[in-house]
């Protein structure tokens, strides 16, 4: 088994390997987890969530999520660390603020408006 | 009624078609440049050549902090650069990113120490604590916070275009 | 050289296209003559750029390394299958192989429908004007013909190994396909504007065709589906990633546009939706060919970024839509029907679903557009994704499906009054109601939009069992295809409801020769081995799985180390079932020797794809049946 693990090791030379355990305490933490990474946008890659890349820095990114969950961080004080040092784009959620109403209520502005028009082009 | 639809029909497309002109035309900033102001995380971690340990206390004022490691190849073509800011009396303090302690005094032995102090981030702690993705990346912090950085390689170019901008405009550096 | 005259002959394409265009608009359209000529010049044009195309997949196959695309993107030990699609695998052959496709249609269109049909001519000369403002996009900033002169060099580069799958080399040709047949629609709608006689159905002309790409387009996205979820490693089959969203728009809009179309045919009604549908959806296929090489948005499927091609295609994009829309806007009344729609009759439930449509179509853009104008605005960057696009897409997808289950009662042209106790709608309620308290308490399912999702998706299911059983038994006509793809349609909402609720994964660490158990399966590291292949070196794990249920398997798992670029690659290991897929890929040895295994229970992902077949059959079938129809 010795010999196989030096190719292995040698098959992997990385700089440095980051991957560590994903422990959790209880089954919620870990849903809590996996949910998070889905919503969560490697600062790195083009395109893509932390769920869907195995970049250096978002495996860091995990392993500190993890961390901030054992230490009882809700799920906002978590995002809020992750906005502060990355920015908001590294939330895929685009937040609901004056700045975002519009993406959020334009679709149902638009939907009323064609329902209305709808409705009083029948009744002509 | 019959015209305004009309009008209205035809505007759109072309109203949707400028901007995309516009966007693809604006003279982007460097991709890599971001301006967010954010405070300088509190840290305390070793220096790379000794025991001792480096903390907020030991930066004060206005310096860049440079992320580097030996095994980041564009370290070494932005390595001159930084030599030259350093000659000229800008503060660089260097952030050794997830490397080995021999391998990163290997390498700046070989290549030349243009930093004050160096940091050895060997996990990577601090450095996810400034939002650093890889390396090459840099700084620009003054009195505690981070007011400028760049992910990529600084060179001539990139310092003129993105750094000097905020330097001139807050006058930092000009103590020295 | 081979490669000039593949090129000689897209320029020459090109001319003949042009030519057609010409005699189609500026020549009298009623002369048979003329009709004669515009079809002979576009078959010839065809023929030209077949020939060229052919040559150039011919010089692919043959490893010429002188044309600097194939020596960009091939390779002499690629097998034959990924030299061909490696045609492909980037932006200047994608567009030829975008290009054929779209002047495919064309001539099929032409050979297939006599020369006096309505509309032939100009439709023909819409069809050669877009194939000529791509073609001159290719060859003037996109050219898949340059060469490497005088000495080829000895080996192409290789391929990004992640190109090298089945799955992945036939989803953009099919996709194409799907994008480019809506040029037959868009073509005749033009057509018909500019010609400005309201008698002319132009609706009945193109179903046919517009069937057949919406198929197409379904089988395409399905397949960029699938092969994401098993190669991409992360389990997911739908990321609302830019390039996926502007993919799923022309989808939206074919989807709206078909059922638009029937009304129109049927009853000559909502002809306004159907030709602006009909604009929309070729607009937005071309939209997504800008978005996507013009490289203003960042995404794993965008191709090099490059400005001075995004403008190119942004102006003729833009003098395209612009110009349809100032005829659609002069139009305008001669299309307006004179009667009203009956209130709850079929044509006013597929009027709300354009409406329903409409508004998925907006809300996609705006997402994928937010960023931008953000940026552009307030010089700070955001990142609009499943978050925003679930609580669209899922609330108005639900809506859809209600409305689609009142429509299945309702009549063509007429109202009747669909509310009536025992009637095979009620019981359907009922059904539905009472499947939602048995799923709530046996499954433990609490989450009130996945409760909704599914109470909405056994809605429809049950009362399409309804009508099957009177079309079988009580001799009561239904629509067939109808039938199918909506069932299709509440299976996909039924799945994707179940997998988002039941779905799970852990990230395992184990040593070799030892266990460990998720989820009733109890999983042993049996072996680890090096192996080589052409291309790459792997590690293979392989783990038996030992169910609570009795059954076991072995699951083999790998990364890959592919020698030309270094890249490393994981491969994924599944074991389907019915009910669930288990999911297994490694992650990295740690330093006391053990590794990091990763295993996800996929519920019901399946049945997320077979809808999407089911519902691209019912197409299929419904176009083979028009065209026999016709005969």
């Amino acid at each position: 088994m010795i010999r196989p693990c030096i190719l292995f090791t040698l098959f992997f030379s990385f700089y440095m390997s980051a991957d560590a355990l994903y422990e959790f305490e209880s089954l919620e933490d870990e849903k809590r987890f996996y949910n998070l990474i889905k919503e969560v946008r490697c600062p790195k890659c083009t395109s893509g969530s932390l769920a869907s890349s195995n970049a250096p820095v978002s495996e860091d990114l995990k392993q500190k999520i993890i961390e901030l969950i054992k230490k009882g961080k809700t799920d906002k004080e978590i995002k809020d660390f992750l906005t502060s040092r990355f920015g908001n784009d590294v939330l895929y959620n685009p937040g609901f603020n004056q700045n975002t109403y519009f993406l959020w209520f334009a679709p149902v502005l638009f939907l009323i408006m064609g329902l209305m028009m709808f409705v009083i082009r029948k009744n002509k | 009624m019959k015209i305004i639809l009309r009008a209205i029909l035809i505007t759109l497309p072309i109203l949707f078609f400028t901007f995309f002109y516009l966007y693809i035309n604006e003279d982007k900033y460097y991709p890599g440049a971001d301006f967010r102001k954010f405070e300088m995380p509190i840290f305390k971690i070793n220096s790379l050549y000794d025991e001792s340990n480096i903390s907020n206390n030991d930066l004060k004022g206005a310096y860049l902090v440079n992320v580097w490691a030996s095994w980041c190849i564009t370290c070494r073509v932005e390595h001159g650069f930084l030599s030259k800011l350093s000659n000229e009396g800008i503060p660089i303090i260097g952030l050794n990113y997830k490397d080995k302690k021999d391998d990163a005094i290997s390498w700046i032995t070989k290549f030349g120490d243009p930093y004050e102090l160096i940091i050895h981030d060997l996990k990577g702690e601090l450095a996810l604590d400034m939002g650093v993705t890889g390396a090459p990346e840099t700084f620009l912090l003054h009195n505690g916070n981070v007011i400028a950085q760049y992910r990529g390689e600084v060179n001539k170019m990139i310092w003129n275009d993105v750094f000097m901008p905020i330097i001139e405009k807050e006058e930092i550096f000009n103590n020295d | 050289m081979l490669i000039e005259v593949a090129h000689y002959l897209s320029i020459l394409a090109t001319g003949l296209f042009f030519l057609c265009f010409l005699f189609a608009f500026i020549l009298s359209a009623k002369d048979i003559f003329v009709i004669n000529l515009v079809s002979r010049v576009y078959t010839h044009g065809f023929l030209f750029l077949l020939i060229s195309f052919l040559i150039y997949v011919w010089l692919a196959i043959n490893d010429n390394f002188n044309v600097l695309y194939i020596a960009q993107h091939s390779n002499t030990n690629l097998p034959t299958f990924y030299k061909i699609s490696s045609i492909w695998s980037a932006h200047e052959g994608s567009m030829f192989l975008w290009i054929v496709f779209l002047c495919l249609w064309g001539v099929i269109f032409n050979l297939f429908t006599k020369n006096i049909q309505d509309l032939k001519a100009k439709s023909l000369g819409v069809i050669s004007f877009v194939a000529v403002g791509f073609l001159l996009f290719l060859l003037l900033t996109s050219n898949p013909f340059l060469t490497i002169l005088p000495i080829a060099p000895e080996n192409g580069a290789d391929i990004n190994p992640v190109l090298q799958d089945p799955a992945l080399a036939i989803h953009p040709p099919i996709l194409y396909l799907g994008y480019v047949g809506f040029v037959i629609a868009f073509a005749h709608a033009i057509a018909f504007l500019v010609n400005g006689d309201p008698s002319i159905k132009w609706e009945s002309l193109v179903r046919t065709w517009s069937i057949s790409s919406w198929s197409l387009l379904t089988v395409g996205i399905a397949l960029g589906s699938w092969w994401a979820y098993y190669e991409l490693g992360w389990g997911g089959y739908w990321f609302w990633d830019p390039v996926e969203n502007v993919a799923l728009m022309p989808w939206l809009a074919a989807t709206a546009f078909v059922h638009s179309l029937s009304v129109s045919i049927k009853s000559s009604l909502l002809r306004v939706w159907t030709i602006l549908l009909s604009i929309i959806v070729f607009s937005l296929s071309l939209f997504g060919a800008f978005i996507v090489r013009s490289g203003i948005i960042d995404s794993v499927h965008s191709f090099a970024n490059d400005p001075e091609r995004g403008l190119y295609l942004l102006g003729f994009i833009a003098i395209l839509i612009v110009i349809s829309t100032i005829l659609f806007s002069f139009r305008l009344s001669i299309l307006a029907s004179k009667r009203n729609i009956a209130s709850f009759s079929k044509e006013s439930f597929i009027s709300i679903n354009n409406i329903i449509f409409g508004t998925l179509i907006f809300s996609t853009m705006l997402g994928v557009l937010y960023p931008l104008i953000y940026e552009y605005l307030y010089d700070q960057k955001i990142s609009v994704g499943a978050p925003f696009y679930n609580a669209i897409f899922i609330p108005l997808t639900l809506i859809a499906g209600v409305f689609l289950f009142f429509s299945i009662d309702s009549k063509w042209q007429r109202s009747v009054k669909i509310i009536n106790f025992l009637s095979p709608m009620s019981v359907s309620l009922l059904i539905a109601g009472a499947s939602l308290f048995l799923v709530n308490y046996f499954l433990a399912i609490n989450d009130y939009w996945i409760l909704l999702s599914v109470f909405v998706g056994i809605l429809i299911l049950v009362r399409y069992m309804f009508v099957i059983y009177e079309y079988l038994f009580k001799r009561k006509y239904s629509n067939p295809y109808s039938i199918i793809a909506h069932l299709g349609l509440s299976i996909l909402i039924i799945s994707i409801a179940f997998n988002s609720e039941f779905s799970s994964e852990r990230a395992l660490n184990i040593r070799m020769n030892e266990s460990d158990t998720y989820r009733g399966y109890d999983i042993k590291f049996d072996d680890l081995r090096l192996e080589k292949s052409s291309n790459y070196d792997a590690v293979i794990a392989s783990f038996i799985l030992n169910g609570s249920d009795g059954r076991n398997f072995i699951l083999k798992p790998e990364k890959r180390k592919y020698f030309a670029r270094g890249q490393i690659t994981t491969e994924t290991a599944i074991k389907i079932s019915p009910l669930k897929d288990i999911y297994m890929t490694i992650g990295d040895q740690l330093d006391d020797g053990s590794w990091i295994v990763n295993i996800q229970l996929n519920y019901f992902i399946r049945w997320i794809w077979f809808s999407a077949i089911m519902m691209a059959f019912a197409g299929l079938m419904l176009a083979c049946s028009l065209v026999r129809g016709k005969r």
